[in-house]
């Protein structure tokens, strides 16, 4: 794994061709040949209790050319390694998007879908034990936005080191998070904050910035932009692990927000064979709470079918399995309501920033 | 005439067109809609009647234009015998002369109120006068006349007679025969289930021997509506003929008549002349156990006796009636009207053989299609016939498909939500029902009724035909796996070894032992094509041998061997295994290898030969092909003889009346019996040859 080290050239090339090359060796011995790769689903995760996060259990599947859809991912992922040592020759990199459509030229190997290439390309990653970034492939997904006293150092196009202060070099958009936050592109290099404050949506992000909270609280604020791509939780788990600064998560208050902050502390199944690089355990659930719901008597709405089938699988969820978690989650069964962030806005603008976060962030001894 | 004359006239006036009123639903011409297709229906029914009758091969045009108001006009034009001038007056003029009345054998006529109707239907609605041409081929003119009816005296009113040459409009050529019929009545043309398109659609799918064409245009003369049904063989229906009622069918009330009007002078001989399959002994034995004299004189049989007579009937071992009074489509034919009329990809007919119930000949025929542009979701099309005549009406109250519904489908390969009702899926239903007699659950002849015989025989001939659909679904599914695997180890396994070799630089593996591994098995590819210059049905049928071990196989395969059929072209000779299925020996086929067997069939034309079945002897499953059933063969060539026996047996009899009695007792029966079951598909094994 290269994520925190690079690993060279020659060594993604290397990973790639023991793909191709226990195909070729299967051949030889008169076999079919095949792909060995842990089995990518729900099944197959089991929750580290040591790392405490989520990983693929031990369940390989073989994916041999006997059927003819698997043989064709198989000519497919050859055709991938193919077009990877291509552009690590000459330098390229290119999204995920356009190689599904350079993947049109290539005869029996093209793909059906994009869906079908995103994941063909996170096995390579997964048998290679290889990231994306190793193998120049881009997500569409932008990455976050960040503002706050925290200052970053980017390789530009140009191979230069460009030196970026998120509060005094950024306009009220802030800093935009390349999709490659490892060290040979991103360096930490200096802060003057306490905190990191994850915000799922863009309008309450744009109402701290506005209301200047970063630098009334001493703290850089991050944008989400709902479940965070895998280039912000990185950068997150990185803050935490290199500034050791407490990363907290302010959601709105319903089921699919907690899992947002559930991939942001213990990874999720897509990425599991990451997780221990992405997920930042130490990660904190600010609110809104169902607490908060209540004290605040903030405005809700109520719980859906699909909501209320959610918080249940949430209650047999690893993730969810502490005391607090149980009894947020039981409460909101309770009083079978939701709310939003900008539902704080009932009692004016600031109130979110002269009240309810103070209020919170006291409650965690974050006095400001 | 003086009044009371006048008043009596007038009397007899409204009792007619009273009738037609009263009885407008079951004439077919009780709503506007109805009322357009019942007089294409019985107009077209008449065409095709007497060109079969004249032996010709029929051209139908009909024609709607429709007029202001709800009026449409109605015209039709065959190229059959046409009308001869005196006759005239009376087909278009009178009620109930149906030329083939108390004929008992299988036509199209007898359903409705017959041409008359269309005449009384379109002076009563719109008064407009009914205008026919007709041309016998003998006469050097056409008859011109203008027909409307004289209720009172039940007769035509004829007016405008002349004779002219009558000329084609669109080729300018003089007609030689044919009868054209116009005239304006009230209706309403509409498309759908129920509709004059419809109604030639499937009329022309049961008459694969005529050309049907249709043109419908709204008031401004733009065409809205049309069809064009080709013909799709140029081989009439067989001639029917006519025969003697059978005892096992016949009604008190009918004996009686007949025995009146008999002029036998024996008993004996009034049955032996009178009936079908009534042999003297069977007559002796019918009259002893009714406690009559043989000497009796028919006039003078009293309705005890006569009712005696009757449970008689039903005591007595007949003969079955002789079966040539039906006239069936033919399976291939059904499976070429269905074809033309329905896009599908798969085909399957039956004609089962005939039968009877209470001493009518029935025979059922049905057709199977599936796929292609057929819909998926709803219902499968149902198209019941009765003699050749569409039913559009009361599908649910029909016998036809009560019988369908009893068929657990889910089984054949189609969609039965419960069990019950009709079927889901992309297929239509063809079922015909063919007989003497058919019998309907109402005057208006919509729907067939319960007979549990006829039941029986249909949903035969449906487990038939389910058994094919689902013999082919087996088929392709198995074709599908088999074509993936070619693709899969002649495409892709083979790029996966260059790909990977080129990225590795590494020289390329060899692939057989590989594709051996994978596929592990025989497999068998056949190809059925048309050779257009040389008219000739060609197969290709391709063994892979995709083991590690050499095979050894006789590959045997179905043709369609008949007396206009010939194998040609097989230049790897083999044999003929019994009729209908040749066989080849492949002494070794070796691991990796493949081999064709290539054959032509000549006598056939283009789309009659499109499916057939592979099979083999030898170790080893193939795919795509099937372990022949010995006992299977066995039993084809058991009623292959039976078959030849009855043939002589029939010769015989037709010559040495005496052995009728004799055959009757025991042998024919049995024979006649074992053959209806026991015949299936079109094998016989007459040329068996042992190995
Ligand atoms: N298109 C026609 N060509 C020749 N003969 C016809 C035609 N239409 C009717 N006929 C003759 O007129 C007869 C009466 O017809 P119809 O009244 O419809 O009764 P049915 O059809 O029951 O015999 C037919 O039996 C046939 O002999
Ligand atoms: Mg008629």
């Amino acid at each position: 794994m290269t994520l925190g080290k690079t690993k060279t050239k020659e060594e993604v090339i290397e990973a790639l061709h023991s793909v191709a090359a226990e195909m070729h060796d299967k051949m030889l011995k008169g076999k079919p040949p095949a792909m060995t790769l842990p089995v990518r689903t729900k099944k197959n995760i089991q929750f580290d209790k040591k790392l405490q996060v989520y990983k693929y259990g031990k369940n390989k599947s073989t994916r041999d050319a006997t059927a003819l859809g698997s043989a064709r991912v198989l000519l497919r992922s050859l055709h991938i390694t193919e077009f990877i040592e291509d552009m690590i020759e000459s330098g390229k990199s290119s999204t995920l998007r356009e190689m599904y459509y350079i993947s049109e030229g290539w005869g029996n190997g093209k793909f059906g879908t994009q869906n079908e290439s995103n994941n063909l390309a996170e096995d390579l990653e997964i048998v290679t034990k290889c990231i994306r970034e190793d193998f120049k492939l881009r997500p569409e997904e932008d990455g976050a936005r960040i503002i706050g006293n925290v200052t970053f150092e980017e390789k530009n196009r140009k191979g230069e080191w460009m030196r970026i202060n998120c509060r005094d070099d950024v306009g009220d958009s802030g800093y935009g998070v390349p999709y490659n936050v490892e060290s040979e592109k991103l360096r930490l290099v200096e802060h003057d904050i306490d905190f990191v404050m994850a915000v799922e949506t863009g309008g309450m992000f744009d109402r701290l910035v506005e209301n200047g909270f970063d630098e009334e609280a001493r703290c850089a604020i991050i944008h989400l932009k709902g479940q965070p791509a895998r280039s912000t939780r990185r950068i997150m788990k990185r803050m935490s692990d290199e500034w050791k600064k407490p990363i907290l998560v302010f959601a709105d208050c319903d089921p699919w927000s907690f899992r947002i902050f559930a991939s942001i502390a213990y990874g999720a199944i897509k990425t599991a064979h990451i997780s221990e690089y992405l997920a930042t355990n130490e990660a904190i659930y600010l609110g809104i709470t169902a607490d908060d719901i209540l004290a605040y008597d903030l405005p809700s709405d109520d719980l859906t079918k699909s909501d209320l089938g959610a918080l249940e699988s949430e209650l047999s969820d690893p993730r969810f399995a502490t005391g607090w978690w149980k009894e947020q989650i039981n409460l909101m069964q309770e009083i079978g309501k939701k709310a939003e962030q900008q539902s704080l806005a009932k009692y004016g603008l600031d109130f979110v920033t002269d009240t309810y976060l103070p209020e919170k962030l006291a409650a965690l001894g974050l006095k400001y | 005439m003086n009044k009371a004359e006048e008043i009596s006239s007038k009397q007899k006036q409204i009792a007619v067109s009273e009738f037609f009123e009263k009885n407008k639903h079951f004439l077919g011409f009780d709503s506007l809609q109805r009322s357009i297709i019942t007089a294409v229906k019985e107009s077209v029914d008449n065409s095709l009647d007497a060109c079969e009758e004249a032996r010709i091969l029929p051209n139908i045009h009909v024609e709607l234009n429709k007029q202001k108001g709800d009026k449409i006009e109605f015209v039709t034009q065959d190229n059959g015998p046409g009308i001869p001038r005196n006759a005239i007056e009376d087909v278009f003029g009178k009620f109930l002369l149906g030329s083939r009345f108390h004929a008992i054998r299988q036509t199209r006529g007898q359903q409705g109120i017959g041409i008359t109707g269309v005449v009384m239907y379109s002076q009563l609605t719109t008064g407009s006068k009914t205008h026919v041409i007709s041309k016998v081929k003998q006469e050097s003119s056409a008859v011109i006349v203008e027909l409307g009816l004289d209720t009172r005296k039940n007769k035509a009113i004829k007016t405008g007679e002349r004779r002219e040459v009558w000329i084609d409009k669109n080729t300018g050529k003089e007609i030689e025969q044919g009868l054209r019929i116009r005239t304006i009545m009230k209706g309403k043309y509409q498309k759908g289930k129920q509709s004059v398109h419809q109604y030639l659609r499937m009329t022309s799918i049961v008459n694969p021997h005529a050309s049907i064409s249709l043109i419908v245009r709204d008031k401004d003369g733009n065409i809205i509506d049309q069809g064009n049904w080709p013909r799709t063989t140029e081989r009439l229906p067989r001639v029917v003929s006519e025969i003697r009622p059978h005892p096992h069918g016949i009604h008190l009330g009918t004996l009686q008549r007949m025995l009146r009007e008999s002029g036998e002078r024996k008993m004996t001989s009034f049955l032996r002349h009178n009936f079908s399959g009534v042999s003297m002994r069977a007559a002796r034995e019918i009259l002893g156990k009714a406690k009559i004299d043989e000497g009796r004189e028919p006039k003078r049989i009293k309705a005890d006796d006569a009712q005696e007579m009757l449970n008689a009937f039903q005591k007595v071992k007949l003969l079955s009636p002789p079966m040539d009074c039906l006239s069936p489509i033919d399976d291939l034919l059904i499976k070429k009207g269905l074809s033309k009329a329905i896009d599908s990809r798969f085909a399957s007919t039956v004609t089962r053989n005939p039968s009877v119930s209470q001493g009518n000949p029935f025979q059922i025929e049905v057709g199977l299609v599936f796929g292609g542009d057929l819909g998926a979701d709803g219902p499968i099309e149902v198209l019941r016939f009765a003699n050749r005549v569409p039913l559009m009406y009361q599908q649910g109250g029909c016998l036809l498909t009560k019988a369908l519904e009893s068929v657990d489908w889910k089984r054949y390969g189609l969609e039965h939500p419960g069990g019950r009702g009709v079927p889901k899926g992309p297929a239509a239903l063809l079922i015909h029902l063919a007989s003497t007699n058919v019998q309907f659950t109402s005057e208006a002849k919509e729907a067939v009724a319960e007979n549990e015989e006829v039941h029986e025989e249909i949903r035969k001939a449906l487990l038939e035909v389910g058994r094919g659909l689902k013999n082919h679904l087996k088929k392709s599914s198995q074709r599908k796996k088999a074509k993936e695997k070619f693709e899969l180890v002649n495409i892709i396994l083979p790029e996966i070894a260059k790909k990977s070799s080129e990225i590795l630089a590494r020289p390329e593996p060899d692939l057989a032992p590989v594709i051996t591994q994978i596929m592990n098995a025989v497999f068998c590819e056949e190809v059925l094509d048309w050779d257009k210059e040389r008219k000739i049905a060609t197969c290709s049928i391709k063994i892979y041998n995709y083991t590690a071990r050499a095979r050894a196989y006789t590959i045997l395969a179905k043709w369609p061997e008949n007396e206009d059929t010939a194998m040609v072209d097989n230049d790897r000779g083999g044999r003929k295994e019994t009729k209908g299925i040749w066989a080849w020996r492949l002494d070794t086929l070796n691991p990796g290898t493949c081999t064709t067997i290539k054959f032509g069939v000549s006598g056939l034309t283009k789309g009659d030969w499109v499916d057939t079945d592979i099979f083999f002897r030898g170790n080893g499953e193939i795919i795509g092909a099937t372990r022949i059933d010995e006992s299977l063969l066995d039993e084809i060539r058991k009623s292959e003889a039976l078959i030849i026996a009855e043939k002589e047996i029939i010769k015989e009899s037709n010559n040495l009346e005496p052995l009728i009695d004799r055959a009757e007792e025991s042998v024919q029966k049995d024979i006649s019996t074992t053959i209806l079951e026991s015949k299936e598909g079109q094998l016989s094994l007459s040329e068996w040859e042992v190995e």
